[in-house]
């Protein structure tokens, strides 16, 4: 074989190796993807279900996940013996509560939905905690305040509208699925407001501020939505 | 003679121009070579921010339960901190040890909590260790530090600036901004706006 004829081989063939690794990566992806989509029965299942205010149960453009995300942000202090609770603002009484004084006011227990922004959602999810609107009673929240900003670690906020944030859902929780929360969810205590996207549920929680005037937190002065509504998808402002 | 006379004028031209390329040029490298580091961890920090959704980013995160002797000790809080903290095997003194109910404790260390049932000896472990690059490279990234990184950040921004439009304009004829150049920098310009039209925002 002369070497003309040699170098036309050796093409061939790589040409040969390169279509067949191309084909098999083809295949394998779309396996992979056929399996995602069939594996993807939780979201499924949700999407039939509905909620009892007729909303549907998931938000459009979410997919559901067994177990919360981590998804960032600047940790506080984990420790419950150093946690400090601060409630203040438009309030008759502020106060400042500890970890053992907010146990004391008496623990509930909720299942909710939550739903995060980038487009995960975790259902059903147990969380045991203090509704908000036992702070708020208990702080003497004015009939003025018209929002309810939650304030985390390292100057963190979020805002939330008073008349959402008084459902019997929102809470300042501590356990999530008969666990202590995790460090990554917020540790020691974290917001939970299940019906707004996830970010408003602040995570490190140092205060809870009620105002007259609404103030914009972190995410929504940088370019996502002010209210976060998950079934009107207001993901960006 | 008056040929002559107006022959020198389109070299001296051509070598004005030369010498703008050449500056050009010149300015593109060494602004180049600064924004390498810069580059580096915006880029690196931007891909692993943009996944946030897949993965924690700043820290790998992990739990574990396991069961210690027990009955520990209900009177000596510190006592059953350290029995605990002796079968978990971490090191270094806890930076809180903290009764939570009267059958609960909690020992906080710089990177992981133990929540301890002191009736049965279950301990649930939960913690993180950061991702050094990532963690400081995300830090910089989202300028959560403020202050002089501002500075920086802005100062970089404008190096891109400097960049691109130094580099439409440093390559002459066929591969520049008159040939391939123009189609390679419409391509740019034309994918963030057909995405927009295609997504209807914002």
């Amino acid at each position: 074989m002369d070497s003309t004829n040699e170098s036309d081989l050796y093409r061939k063939l790589a040409r040969r190796e390169f279509l067949t690794r191309a084909a098999s990566g083809t295949v394998i992806t779309a396996l992979a993807g056929g399996l995602y989509v069939i594996s993807d029965g939780l979201t499924r299942e949700a999407k039939a279900q509905s909620r009892d205010d007729g909303r549907p149960r998931l938000p459009p453009g979410q997919r559901v996940i067994e177990r919360l995300k981590p998804m960032g942000g600047v940790p506080g202090d984990p420790s419950r013996g150093n946690f400090k609770l601060r409630v203040h603002g438009d309030v008759d009484n502020p106060f400042e509560l500890d970890f053992a004084e907010l146990l004391a006011m008496g623990p509930v227990t909720r299942r909710a939905d939550v739903h995060c922004v980038t487009g995960w959602s975790v259902l059903s999810a147990k969380w045991k905690g203090v509704t908000l609107k036992a702070l708020a009673e208990r702080a003497g929240m004015r009939s003025t305040a018209r929002h309810v900003i939650f304030e985390g670690a390292s100057g963190y906020t979020a805002n939330v509208r008073v008349r959402e944030a008084m459902g019997d859902d929102v809470m300042v929780a501590w356990e999530l699925d008969d666990r202590p929360l995790r460090r990554p969810n917020g540790a020691p205590v974290r917001a939970l407001v299940p019906d707004l996207y996830f970010w408003k549920s602040s995570k490190w929680l140092t205060g809870i501020r009620f105002t007259k005037r609404d103030h914009p937190g972190y995410w929504e002065t940088r370019g996502y939505h002010n209210h976060a509504d998950p079934w009107k998808e207001e993901r960006y402002g | 003679m008056a040929d002559d006379a107006q022959a020198p004028a389109p070299t001296s031209k051509r070598k004005r121009k030369i010498r703008w390329r050449q500056w050009l040029r010149a300015l593109h490298r060494d602004f180049g070579y600064v924004a390498v580091g810069l580059t580096l961890i915006y880029a690196l920090s931007g891909l692993a921010v943009n996944h946030i959704a897949d993965w924690d980013p700043n820290f790998e995160n992990y739990e574990r339960d396991l069961v210690v002797e027990a009955p520990l000790p209900t009177d000596d809080d510190a006592e059953a901190a350290r029995i605990v903290q002796a079968a978990t095997g971490i090191e270094g003194e806890p930076i809180d040890v903290y009764r939570v109910t009267d059958d609960l404790l909690e020992v906080t260390f710089d990177k992981s909590t133990l929540h301890v049932t002191l009736s049965d000896g279950k301990v649930f472990q939960e913690g993180q260790e950061p991702r050094m690059f990532l963690r400081a490279a995300n830090w910089l990234h989202l300028n959560r530090g403020k202050k002089a990184w501002t500075w920086f950040a802005d100062g970089y921004a404008v190096v891109l600036l400097l960049l691109a439009t130094s580099g439409i304009f440093m390559l002459p004829g066929r591969k520049g901004i008159k040939g391939r150049g123009a189609v390679l920098v419409a391509l740019g310009i034309a994918i963030p706006l057909a995405y927009l039209m295609w997504v209807g925002s914002p």
